[in-house]
């Protein structure tokens, strides 16, 4: 049994943003069998050493999404902001660790951090020049603004770097263990562990600092924080870098595990939403199971029921949830 | 009776000044093809007057306080219904394009139902992901649909100045029909539901329902602006599924100005104007990476312009042409009433 793998085709002028159709089920068997130029791929039976590869392959893509999700999580919590171009960040980080690799020749684990710190820089400028001067007015502003923004990185990305797919290539790239039939990529198994290093080094801040302790403050009751001393304004500024700089992160582990071109940012926004509202809005333990779980479960949909369906799939889950609990699964009843 | 009504209805709208410019705008687009004689220029003017009718009912859905974020669906669900009409029962695509818009009401009123209870951001997402999975169902049932290949539509009027004119009817009905519905209760009823829900349900308004009315009238207009798009571009393909379908009337009626009547107009006419006009300048542009930047700096532009208008000019467009005619004409009119006194 086979199955057609959708090419691109040609769109009139003004459709060329959001070309949405990344298959990540065709690079993974790609990447199984090594045929880069075959344009059909076959249904995979399930059997224990797929059932070991789709796990695994979920658990970092999911990684990636958990780094997402809890950055949106990090803004919408403190700044009550939905920002929907948080994947766009994703984006940057990915060519931002792409030119620091080629200008100063670093590891690309290395360029995670450098990234990390560029994609900050950037979500403070986002924050300052846009999202503050739209914050706390209607919440469709902000929705506007960011697709605005999603128009502006994208097309940035495109002119300053090209719109051909890069990769990062990273030391350990044909590395790789096995585990029963199943040959699993050192990468995945190091992207998962920056992962975990990144999200403990994170919940440290919020838990154990001062810094975190005013963020929590924030989060709760902006005015009385405001009344006790606590300069908001640069709370909001530190919580958007803060969230920029995960999505930097996830876009450098992104680059080293697919290759990435300037439209890769809208599709893990839209599940980094799925995921924060599936696991509850402002709760980073939910966003980190949920994003763990939407990972082994979208892959695990793709290849049992076909590739065009994994984006169906999770949509459906999504609004199913909704409509039986419009607050998310865990979220608080509020109003 | 009724003539009666509709003649005092004339005589009480001919005092207003709205009605004075509602007419001359369908004047002047009545002359204007006659000036502006090539081709490219009328299949514009009649991209124009579609995607006036599908801005104006993403505007009227979130004039209710509902952002959708997937209206393409709609649009799809109109052209599919009314091209595969014509092509498998041979239904003439003048009835077909009505047919498409109610079966686009039918299927947003049961959108509409998960949606009602939904906060802003929620409802974004919900809408985005239905506007995917109308796609994937599309592309699913390629065997009815012909989605994935597409196929040629059926004729709806020969095109160039007779299909012109027909656009430019059916949008000016809607338009018609949206003004009043947004002057009577239920627009009033829509406008305090975007203010403040849970107020507007205290003063005793059944807010589900009005949403719920607010979703069905506006999947109607975008199935009908569906219809004429695909008969229009004489194809459909599930193409017409993209988010950046779902973004345009959004882009339309920010930029135009929101929750207006000619908020939707003029953004609709600056950006058919900007994609189908500049690209006429983009073989001076140089080449980078191998690739064209004419497009792109186009759509960078259009970005940057989205946040300034957002930031700066939150009530759009519209409202500077709104103050420059204020400036003008009741400005005066005032002053000279209070020298009077």
């Amino acid at each position: 049994m086979s199955l057609e793998v959708n090419s691109n085709f040609l769109a009139p002028p003004f459709l060329y943003f959001f070309n949405l159709r990344i298959n990540l089920l065709f690079i993974l068997v790609m990447n199984i069998r090594g045929k880069l130029t075959e344009y059909t791929v076959e249904f995979l039976m399930i059997d224990s050493s797929t059932l070991i590869l789709t796990i695994m392959w979920g658990a970092a893509i999911g990684c990636i999404y958990v780094l997402l999700a809890t950055g949106l999580n990090l803004i919408f919590g403190v700044m009550k902001l939905v920002n929907f171009a948080h994947g766009e960040l994703l984006m940057i980080g990915a060519y931002m660790g792409f030119t620091v690799i080629t200008a100063l020749g670093v590891n690309v684990y290395i360029a995670v951090f450098l990234s990390m710190g560029l994609t900050a820089l950037i979500g403070i400028a986002v924050e300052r020049l846009t999202f503050r001067r739209v914050l706390g007015a209607e919440k469709l502003n902000e929705i506007f603004v960011s697709l605005g923004l999603i128009l502006i990185f994208d097309n940035i990305a495109v002119l300053l770097w090209g719109d051909k797919s890069k990769r990062l290539i990273s030391p350990f790239e044909n590395m790789s263990i096995m585990l029963g039939e199943a040959s699993i990529r050192v990468d995945w198994l190091i992207a998962i562990l920056f992962v975990i290093v990144i999200l403990i080094a994170l919940l440290f801040l919020i838990k154990k600092t001062k810094l975190g302790m005013a963020m929590r403050a924030t989060s709760q009751k902006g005015q009385t924080s405001m009344l006790m001393g606590i300069n908001i304004e640069h709370i909001y500024i530190f919580t958007f870098a803060l969230g920029a700089a995960l999505a930097g992160a996830a876009g450098v582990l992104y680059g080293i595990i697919f290759p990435f071109n300037p439209y890769i940012g809208a599709l893990p926004t839209i599940k980094a939403f799925a995921i924060i509202i599936l696991g509850g809005l402002g709760s980073i333990p939910g966003a980190i199971i949920g994003g763990l779980l939407y990972g082994i479960a979208e892959q695990t949909a793709a290849i049992t029921l076909g590739s065009i369906w994994r984006d169906a799939v999770a949509f459906s889950v999504l609004i199913i949830v909704l409509v039986l609990r419009p607050e998310g699964l865990f979220g608080k009843r509020g109003e | 009776m009724f003539t009666k009504d509709i003649i005092s209805w004339i005589k009480q709208s001919t005092k207003s000044t709205k009605f004075y410019i509602f007419v001359t705008l369908i004047s002047f687009s009545l002359v204007i093809p006659l000036v502006l004689r090539d081709s490219l220029s009328i299949r514009v003017l009649t991209l124009m007057a579609i995607f006036t009718i599908y801005a104006s009912s993403w505007n009227l859905l979130a004039s209710s306080g509902q952002g959708s974020l997937g209206h393409a669906a709609f649009l799809g669900v109109g052209g599919f219904t009314s091209a595969l009409l014509a092509l498998n029962l041979g239904i003439p695509p003048i009835i077909g394009i009505f047919i498409g818009g109610v079966v686009s009401a039918g299927i947003g009123f049961l959108i509409g139902l998960t949606c009602v209870r939904l906060k802003a951001w929620f409802l974004g997402m919900v809408t985005f992901g239905f506007s995917i999975i109308a796609e994937t169902l599309v592309s699913q049932f390629d065997d009815f649909t012909h989605g994935i290949l597409g196929f040629r539509t059926a004729p709806l009027a020969s095109s160039g100045l007779p299909f012109y004119y027909l656009a430019v009817l059916i949008a000016t009905l809607c338009i018609a029909i949206i003004y009043y519905i947004m002057k009577s209760k239920m627009g009033l009823a829509f406008r305090a539901i975007h203010q403040n829900q849970s107020e507007s349900k205290m003063i005793g308004i059944n807010t589900a329902k009005y949403k719920l009315y607010a979703f069905a009238i506006s999947t109607f207009f975008a199935g009908l602006a569906g219809g004429l798009y695909a008969h229009f571009l004489r194809y459909i393909r599930v193409e017409i599924f993209t988010p950046a379908n779902s973004f345009e009337p959004l882009m339309m009626s920010v930029i135009g100005g929101l929750g207006t009547i000619e908020g939707p107009i003029i953004g609709s006419i600056i950006l058919v104007a900007i994609d189908s006009y500049l690209p006429n300048i983009d073989k001076f542009l140089p080449i980078v990476h191998g690739i064209f930047v004419g497009p792109y700096l186009r759509l960078l532009g259009l970005g940057i312009f989205l946040v300034i208008v957002v930031i700066f000019l939150p009530k759009g467009v519209s409202s500077l042409l709104r103050k420059m005619y204020n400036y003008f004409f009741t400005d005066t009119k005032k002053a000279n009433n209070i020298e009077r006194k």
